[in-house]
C-alpha cells in the first residue's frame, strides 16, 4: 500500500466560512475509504480541493505525490463524481458516457453499457430532466466504468432507492475485486457503507475529528446490556458515551474496553455487542461539538 | 467496442489529444453552436429577401430603384454578434462538466479555443460559398448584398474569406473572454464588466468628439486595406484569447 492522497494543514476559507480547517491526513491504496460527516461539514469542498477544482487557502495536497492543481498527470488518473455535477443542456446519458470515455484511460465501454442496463438508466432522456436518483446512477456508472486509479465519489447515492444502492455497492465491489484501486466515498449513510471501508475520516465543521482504520474504530467501543445495577457497577469509572435504561434493564456504550474487561463483563452476566459505526460516529462527533462549545 | 475503437486513445499529460477531446465536448451536442445559428441566419436571410421582394414589387420592378438600394444592410453581419452569445453559452455550459471529468482549466480553454477556430472556419466557408452564389445570381436576382456586405464589394474571394474569418475569431474570442468573466464571477462580474466597458466606450467617444478626432479616426481606418484590418482583428482576437486564458486559470466550478 502506498500513499495516494496526502493532505497537510489544509485550510479553505470560502465566503467568510472556513469550509476546511487545518486538515491533515493520508489515504493509502488500493483500498476503499470513507469520508463521513453531516451535510455541510466540508466533504464536498475537501474533494474539490483534492481534485483541483478549488484552490486551497493554505496547506498542501499531494495526490500520487504531486499537486493536483492544473496537473494532467494527476487528474488524468483520477475520477471525481459529485452529486451536484452540472451537465450541459441537451446532454443525454450516451453523450456523458462518450465524453467520459475520452478522458479516462482505463474506461470500459462494455461495463458502462452493462451498468446502464442494470440501473435501467433512460438513454433518451436529457440528463437535466432526469430524477435525482437517475443522475446519481449516471454518476455511479461513470465512476465504476472509469476504473480510474483514484475515484472520488461525493454522496454517490443521493436519491437512489434501496435496491439501486444495493446494486451500486454490489457492482462497485465486484469491479473493485477484479481491478483494485483507491476509492473515497463520502456519505452520511454510514452503516450501509461501513463494511466496505478501510479507513474512516470524519469531518465536522471543516475539521477532521476522526481518522482511524474502520476496524480499530469498531473495536474502540462496546455496548453492554443487562440488569441495571450490574451495568452501572461495571460502567463506574469508565468512559461512557451512551446509556439508556428501560425498567430494570440498562444498556451502556463504553470506550476502550480490553479483552480482559470484556471477559469480566461477560462473567458479570452482561451481554456484549459491537457498536455500529454510525452510532459511534454520531456519539463521537456529538461529544466533540460539546467540547467545542465548552471551550 | 466500436465506439471506443473509433475514438482517439485517451491522452495523458496534457497531450494534444486531451485538448482535442476537450474541444469535442463542445461538439458532442452540436445544436447550439452548429445548427441553431444557421437556422436563425437562414430565417433572417429569408425575411430580408421577402422585404427586398416587396419593395421591388411596389416600385414596379428593380429598374425603378437605385442600383445600391439593397446594398446597405446589417442582416448578413448580424451573425457575428450572435457568435459572441454562442461562445458565452458554450463555455458556460461545458466548463463545469469538463472539470467534472478531471480536465485541467488549461486543457479546457485550449480545447475551447480550438473549437472556436473550427467554428470560425465552418461559418466563414459557408458564408463565402453563399457569397459566391449571391454574386453569380446578381444578388438573388434583386442586386441585393447579404453575404457580401457593402464594405467587401471590391474584395477578392480570398480576401472575403479572410475578412469573415478574422471577424468570426474576434467575436468568438471576445465571447470566450466574456464567458470566463461569467464563469469566474457570475452575473455580478458580467454587470461590472459591461458597466466598465460602457464607461470606456463613452470616454473614447468623448475624447474623439471633444478633440474633434472623428475625421482622423475614420481616415486612419479608411486608409487601411482589408487585409490590414483583418490582421488587426486577429491581434484583437489573440489579446481577448489571452485575457480569457488568464481569467480561466483561477476559475472554479461552483454550483
Amino acid at each position: 500500500m502506498t500513499s495516494i492522497i496526502e493532505v497537510e494543514g489544509l485550510t479553505k476559507h470560502y465566503r467568510g466560512v472556513t469550509a476546511v480547517d487545518d486538515a491533515t491526513f493520508a489515504l493509502q491504496g488500493p483500498a476503499i475509504h470513507g469520508l463521513l460527516g453531516r451535510n455541510g461539514a466540508g466533504k464536498t469542498t475537501l474533494m474539490q480541493l483534492i481534485s483541483g477544482q478549488e484552490f486551497a487557502s493554505s496547506g498542501t495536497i499531494r495526490v500520487f505525490g504531486e499537486s493536483p492543481v492544473e496537473n494532467p498527470d494527476v487528474l488524468g488518473r483520477m475520477c471525481f463524481i459529485k452529486e451536484s455535477q452540472v451537465y450541459p443542456d441537451g446532454f443525454k446519458a450516451p453523450h456523458v458516457l462518450r465524453a467520459a470515455s475520452w478522458f479516462f484511460p482505463h474506461w470500459n465501454e462494455e461495463l458502462a453499457q452493462q451498468l446502464v442496463e442494470d440501473f435501467r438508466l433512460p438513454v433518451k432522456r436529457q440528463v437535466k430532466k432526469m430524477s435525482r436518483g437517475q443522475r446519481s446512477a449516471l454518476g455511479a456508472i461513470v465512476a465504476i466504468a472509469s476504473r480510474a486509479e483514484l475515484t472520488l465519489l461525493d454522496e454517490p447515492y443521493a436519491g437512489l432507492d434501496a435496491v439501486a444502492r444495493h446494486l451500486f455497492y454490489d457492482r462497485l465491489l465486484a469491479d473493485y475485486a477484479e481491478h483494485p484501486r483507491t476509492i473515497v466515498l463520502s456519505t452520511h449513510l454510514i452503516d450501509e457503507a461501513a463494511d466496505l471501508l478501510e479507513r474512516v475520516i470524519v469531518i465536522d465543521s471543516g475539521r477532521i475529528v476522526i481518522n482511524e482504520l474502520a476496524d480499530d474504530l469498531r473495536g474502540s467501543a462496546t455496548t453492554l446490556a443487562g440488569r441495571a445495577e450490574d451495568v452501572e457497577r461495571f460502567a463506574q469509572g469508565r468512559e461512557v458515551i451512551d446509556q439508556s435504561r428501560l425498567g430494570g434493564l440498562a444498556t451502556v456504550t463504553l470506550l476502550g474496553l480490553t479483552a480482559q474487561d470484556k471477559d469480566t463483563a461477560q462473567k458479570a452476566g452482561l451481554e456484549i455487542s459491537p457498536v455500529s459505526l454510525q452510532q459511534l460516529i454520531v456519539r463521537r462527533t456529538g461529544a466533540s461539538m460539546e467540547q467545542e462549545l465548552a471551550s | 467496442m466500436t465506439a471506443v475503437a473509433t475514438a482517439p486513445a485517451p491522452g495523458r499529460s496534457g497531450t494534444p489529444s486531451r485538448i482535442v477531446n476537450a474541444a469535442r465536448i463542445h461538439a458532442a451536442n452540436p445544436w447550439g453552436t452548429l445548427i441553431l445559428p444557421w437556422i436563425i441566419y437562414a430565417a433572417i436571410f429569408a425575411l430580408t429577401l421577402a422585404i427586398w421582394g416587396l419593395i421591388t414589387m411596389n416600385a414596379g420592378g428593380r429598374q425603378n430603384l437605385d442600383a445600391d438600394a439593397f446594398l446597405y444592410n446589417g442582416g448578413g453581419t448580424w451573425v457575428l454578434f450572435y457568435m459572441m452569445v454562442v461562445a458565452v453559452q458554450a463555455m458556460n455550459q461545458t466548463f463545469k462538466f469538463a472539470l467534472g471529468l478531471c480536465v485541467t482549466r488549461r486543457e479546457y480553454y485550449l480545447g475551447s479555443a480550438l473549437y472556436f477556430l473550427f467554428l470560425s472556419a465552418i461559418y466563414t466557408t459557408g458564408i463565402t460559398l453563399l457569397g459566391i452564389v449571391e454574386r453569380a445570381t446578381d444578388g438573388w436576382g434583386l442586386q441585393g448584398s447579404f453575404f457580401v456586405p457593402f464594405w467587401m464589394q471590391e474584395a477578392s474571394l480570398a480576401e472575403r474569406w479572410l475578412a469573415w474569418f478574422g471577424l468570426f475569431t474576434v467575436f468568438f474570442f471576445l465571447g470566450a473572454a466574456v464567458a470566463t468573466v461569467y464563469v469566474r464571477w457570475g452575473s455580478n462580474g458580467m454587470i461590472a464588466f459591461f458597466a466598465t466597458l460602457s464607461v470606456l466606450a463613452l470616454a473614447a467617444v468623448f475624447v474623439i468628439v471633444r478633440f474633434d478626432l472623428g475625421p482622423e479616426v475614420s481616415g486612419w481606418f479608411g486608409a487601411r486595406s482589408l487585409v490590414q484590418l483583418v490582421g488587426l482583428g486577429l491581434v484583437a482576437s489573440a489579446v481577448a484569447g489571452l485575457v480569457g486564458f488568464l481569467l480561466m486559470r483561477r476559475a472554479t466550478p461552483r454550483a
